[in-house]
């Protein structure tokens, strides 16, 4: 009993001599954008930390850029989409990072909180030659941490036999239109859901925002969260009707989603472009059209993908930015389209034929003109899982819209935004 | 030993428990060296980690935080999803643990004494979920569970009985779980009452056969005081498993639906995910707290007179 | 079954002098423990043929909603594609190096500190096993972030030393052997003391042969968590060429937005094989344990 006694004093004492000394200064001035690299090749090592199988596809560009920088030693490490938001995370934290890593564009605000992220050099590149919603999410505080490598955005994909069966013939154009065509799907082109919408859950606010960003609205206005606004709260209504109308589906099995599509029993559903490749394996690449946002105040779809960041901890903070360049051009950016069939975010790749001519990618390209990105601050995943678990409730039960967005009102601020 | 009367006696005596309390030094600590570096190390630090507000915006620079005191713990009774996670996880823990101790020990039993040939492949086909991938197995589970075509319900409906959709109704989501967590873990605890089984002498059975015992009191006065240690250890490890529960709501229903399968486990992982350190490492030693709790009140119960 | 020499009280002439369980409602309790065993080996092996016929699927048919059993058109494709793109021979040597070393490295440590914490007295033993059964209800993810910065302090990212030695000293591993230990008699200990046996000899010679069932359990169940571990050996690696297997599947079946079933199922076949071929082996020592005739 005494030496457990003995144990905790000890203890206790050391652990309240060394919380004396801590305590978090005042938020420091805010960064600027980062300082010019210097001109000519590059060269030393350039350690490289790319998601996914693509990343090893990027040896081969390294390769290219190798032969043009003699002197500069790509090495690309290709890690696990699983379980990167924690490797970076760990990284950073014990001070281990690679020269560049390519980060998921809702992670940006996060990692740049940390400090942990170089500001991009100020002449690097002209931030017009990107797609506006794609260079936005590089930018925290007004200050940018990266550049944008390449793209997604949510279109819809409706079936084609439902859609001719119900009479439809073109894309809706605004709200009332595509309510009225997801009806007409159900009654007269004999789909069993008109529509598959997320019904909440994680990710359903990709679905939800562009709502609120074609009505005109958003979450965040740089000083507060505006979820009770009128704009957020018609959104919510205009979503949960789909449900309530029972013209979505708020249980569909995982899994079902493709099948019931291509046997007609779904009329539409949303996604990104690799949902093409699912189809295209599933002998289905003909069976959909791709329609635009419908148009309210505006027509803007979410903008997703990956930013280039090159960490503060960094040993060639030159020739890291160099190959960060190479990467940005627009031929470039075609050549990695090739190789891991990733949408460009240099708006001028895509007038490359082997974009601009295929009519589905063209969809996509002419989507990413109108397209944003949730807010960058640090506390979006959680904020998000907020609104996901708010959705949910909308979808699920018979939940008031303005009761829910003032609930995530609620939450968001006391989540706050970061800093 | 007899305690001698000779002061040579004596200093035999002595020698011997300290040669004894030398060897026990000896033998305990390469694995105290290692763990004292690499387990009591990282869990003070995280423990301190939850007396402060420390947040990813902080990893670079973790002694610029403010300390707070039990301000993340007093948070954790204001956050209703930590509340339901705790319901949850309650709920699991009571209905799993007894029914996967149960199922194993039936299954180490009947392994053990009622084949005579394939136990081999028996025992490896009883472990296989355990060592299956949990992708794997929450696609083939999903597929049991499906509302339409789903195995469970299709039987279901042979009985005129129409089976709801199962992981969406937000009163079943969690039952379902518990059963495929007490699938996926009675190998597990067959493989540890099966060593227990195998430790107890046979002479004992031979004495109570002779002695005129059933199969049945063979069990009550041989095998159930005999397996008191395994089953001490079962319980504790299955306790303190179920209670961090997380693989099953995290692959099959996200913690839904409507938050009726979130776990403490979830939760924390979540917190951690969003960069809240200082709480979700303030929310791990309130579920450490609970473990301890469930633990004690097991060592009570099974503890034999030679514990402790 | 022995059969009885000396004779028996009047009492108990019904039973027959044979070997019990040959009496008909012996065997038809037999047959239906079988059957009830049987029935559960099905239930539980299912999902695990699933896998593995599955992994000679088409993506398609993989996501096919209902799930098919047998292979409409069996192809090899996902296993050509996994180890045309997988190095494998490095991920598969990082993973068997780290959980060898792992698994031997806790059985050795942990029966000894086990075995200590069972049957010899020491000052401050009381502590350490309320420590180490402490440490083993610490929810795990807790000291992820501390332990890695620990790690990378001492240099040890990147290297085996860095995926080995945080699990070598498993609290579970110790409190597993002790409880273990505890039904180990007193008294073989004891005249083994008196023959001048040396506390090491014990514990070689006659302590650890009679644990041959539970190290089998440890070293299964060590090797299984080793093997299977994923995050650790993905954040401590900085280089491909130090990935274990689990990392290098999901780098290449779990996509931003979407997974690819058919070659994560090919890949969770190759990854559980060498497990159950370590099951297979050690499963035959979970047999009457010569515990029984050291008492004579």
């Amino acid at each position: 009993m005494k030496t457990w006694m003995r144990f905790a004093a000890v203890g206790g004492l050391s652990m309240s001599l060394l919380l004396a000394g801590c305590g978090r200064e005042e938020a420091g001035t805010a960064e600027g954008p980062g300082e010019s690299i210097a001109d000519g090749p590059a060269e030393g090592d350039i350690t490289v930390w790319a998601m996914g199988a693509e990343g090893e596809n990027l040896s081969v560009m390294a390769d290219a850029f190798m032969r043009d920088n003699p002197d500069a030693n790509v090495k690309v490490t290709p890690i696990p989409w699983d379980g990167a938001h924690d490797k970076i995370a760990n990284a950073i934290a014990a001070g281990e990072t690679p020269d560049v890593a390519l980060i998921g564009t809702t992670w940006m605000g996060e990692f740049a909180r940390t400090g942990g992220l170089d500001p991009t050099p100020a002449d690097l590149i002209d931030e017009t030659s990107f797609f506006d919603g794609a260079w936005d999410t590089t930018v925290v505080d007004g200050v940018s941490y990266g550049v944008p490598w390449y793209v997604e955005t949510r279109l819809l994909y409706v079936n084609k036999d439902v859609a001719r069966a119900a009479g439809v013939d073109k894309p809706a154009e605004n709200w009332e239109e595509l309510a009225d065509s997801v009806r007409a799907f159900q009654e007269e082109g004999g789909a069993e859901w008109g529509i598959s919408l997320q019904p909440g859950g994680t990710g359903a606010w990709q679905t939800v925002m562009p709502l609120v960003w074609q009505n005109g609205g958003d979450a965040y206005d740089g000083d507060q969260f505006t979820f009770d606004s009128p704009q957020v709260v018609e959104a919510f209504d205009y979503y949960r009707a789909f449900f309530s109308e029972g013209m979505s589906p708020t249980d569909l099995p995982e899994g079902s989603l493709e099948p019931d599509f291509i046997a007609d029993k779904i009329g539409a559903f949303v996604s990104g472009p690799w949902h093409m490749g699912v189809l295209a394996d599933q002998d289905a690449a003909d069976k959909y059209e791709l329609w635009h946002m419908p148009n309210r105040q505006a027509a803007t779809s979410f903008i997703g993908g990956g930013d280039l960041a090159v960490f503060k901890d960094s040993k060639n903070r030159d020739g890291a930015w160099k190959f960060v360049q190479y990467l940005s051009q627009p031929e470039v950016q075609v050549e990695w389209y090739a190789a891991a069939a990733a949408l460009p975010a240099v708006e001028a790749a895509w007038e490359d034929p082997v974009l601009a001519q295929d009519p589905y990618l063209a969809a996509f390209g002419e989507q990413l003109t109108d397209a944003k990105s949730p807010p960058t601050i640090a506390t979006w995943e959680q904020v998000a899982a907020e609104l996901d678990s708010g959705l949910e409730e909308l979808a699920k039960t018979d939940a008031d819209s303005t009761e829910i967005a003032g609930v995530i009102q609620e939450q968001a601020t006391s989540i706050g935004a970061g800093d | 030993m007899t305690t001698p009367s000779t002061v040579t006696g004596q200093t035999r005596q002595t020698s011997q428990r300290a040669r004894r309390a030398r060897a026990g030094w000896g033998f305990t600590s390469p694995f105290t060296a290692l763990f004292l570096v690499f387990m009591a190390g990282p869990v003070l630090a995280s423990l301190l980690m939850s007396f402060t507000d420390i947040g990813s915006a902080d990893i670079r620079n973790p002694l610029g935080v403010n300390f707070v005191g039990f301000e993340q713990y007093g948070k954790l009774l204001e956050d209703a999803r930590f509340l339901k996670a705790a319901g949850n996880t309650a709920l699991f823990v009571v209905l799993g643990v007894p029914l996967t101790m149960l199922a194993g020990l039936l299954a180490a039993l009947g392994l053990n004494s009622g084949l005579t040939k394939f136990r081999g492949l028996f025992r490896v086909g009883y472990y296989l979920p355990v060592v299956t991938s949990i992708v794997a197995i929450s696609v083939v589970w999903r597929f049991l569970l499906q509302p339409e075509t789903g195995l469970v319900n299709s039987v279901l409906g042979l009985l005129g009985i129409d089976g709801p959709h199962w992981l969406a109704d937000t009163s079943l989501a969690l039952p379902s779980l518990i059963a495929m967590a007490t699938w996926r873990n009675l190998g597990f605890l067959m493989v540890i009452f099966l060593a227990g089984l195998q430790a107890i002498p046979q002479n004992l059975y031979e004495a109570a056969r002779i002695d005129g015992a059933g199969w049945w009191q063979q069990f009550r006065y041989v095998t159930l005081p005999m397996l008191r240690p395994t089953m001490l250890f079962v319980a504790v490890i299955s306790t303190i498993g179920y209670l961090q529960f997380f693989e099953e709501p995290f692959v099959m229903t996200q913690g839904g639906p409507l938050n009726s399968t979130v776990s403490i486990s979830y939760h924390i992982y979540d917190q951690f995910g969003f960069g809240n350190y200082g709480y979700a490492s303030a929310m791990s030693y309130v579920l450490f707290l609970g473990i301890v709790a469930l633990s004690l009140l097991w060592f009570r119960l099974l503890s034999s007179r030679d514990d402790r | 079954m022995t059969t009885e020499i000396a004779p028996k009280p009047a009492s108990r002439q019904r039973t027959r002098r044979r070997s019990r369980g040959t009496r008909p409602r012996d065997r038809v309790a037999r047959l239906m423990l079988h059957l009830v065993l049987l029935i559960g080996l099905v239930v539980m092996v299912g999902p695990f043929l699933w896998m593995l016929l599955s992994a000679f699927k088409s993506e398609a048919e993989v996501r096919q909603v209902p799930p098919t059993w047998w292979p409409v058109d069996a192809t090899v494709e996902n296993f050509v594609r996994l180890f045309d793109r997988l190095d494998f021979p490095t991920y598969f040597t990082n993973s068997v190096v780290v959980a060898a070393a792992v698994t031997v490295g806790n059985l050795i440590l942990c029966s000894a500190a086990g075995y200590a914490l069972a049957k010899l007295r020491f000052p401050g033993q009381r502590l350490l096993l309320g420590v180490v059964l402490g440490t083993v209800m610490v929810p795990g993810m807790v000291t992820f972030v501390p332990l890695f910065v620990l790690v990378s302090k001492l240099g040890m990212t990147n290297s085996y030393a860095g995926l080995v030695l945080p699990f070598l000293a498993g609290a579970f591993g110790v409190f597993f052997m002790r409880q273990f230990m505890l039904s180990i008699p007193d008294e073989l200990i004891e005249s083994a003391r008196l023959d001048g046996a040396s506390e090491l000899r014990i514990f070689l010679q006659i302590v650890m042969p009679l644990c041959r069932p539970a190290l089998a359990t440890l070293g299964i169940l060590t090797f299984l968590g080793s093997w299977n571990n994923f995050l650790w050996p993905l954040v401590v690696a900085t280089t491909e060429d130090k990935y274990t297997l689990p990392v290098a599947l999901a780098l290449y079946s779990v996509g931003q937005n979407n997974t690819e079933y058919g070659l994560l199922l090919a890949g969770s076949v190759v990854v559980v094989m060498p497990v159950l071929i370590v099951f297979v082996i050690l499963q035959r020592h979970f047999v009457r344990g010569v515990a029984t005739t050291g008492l004579k």
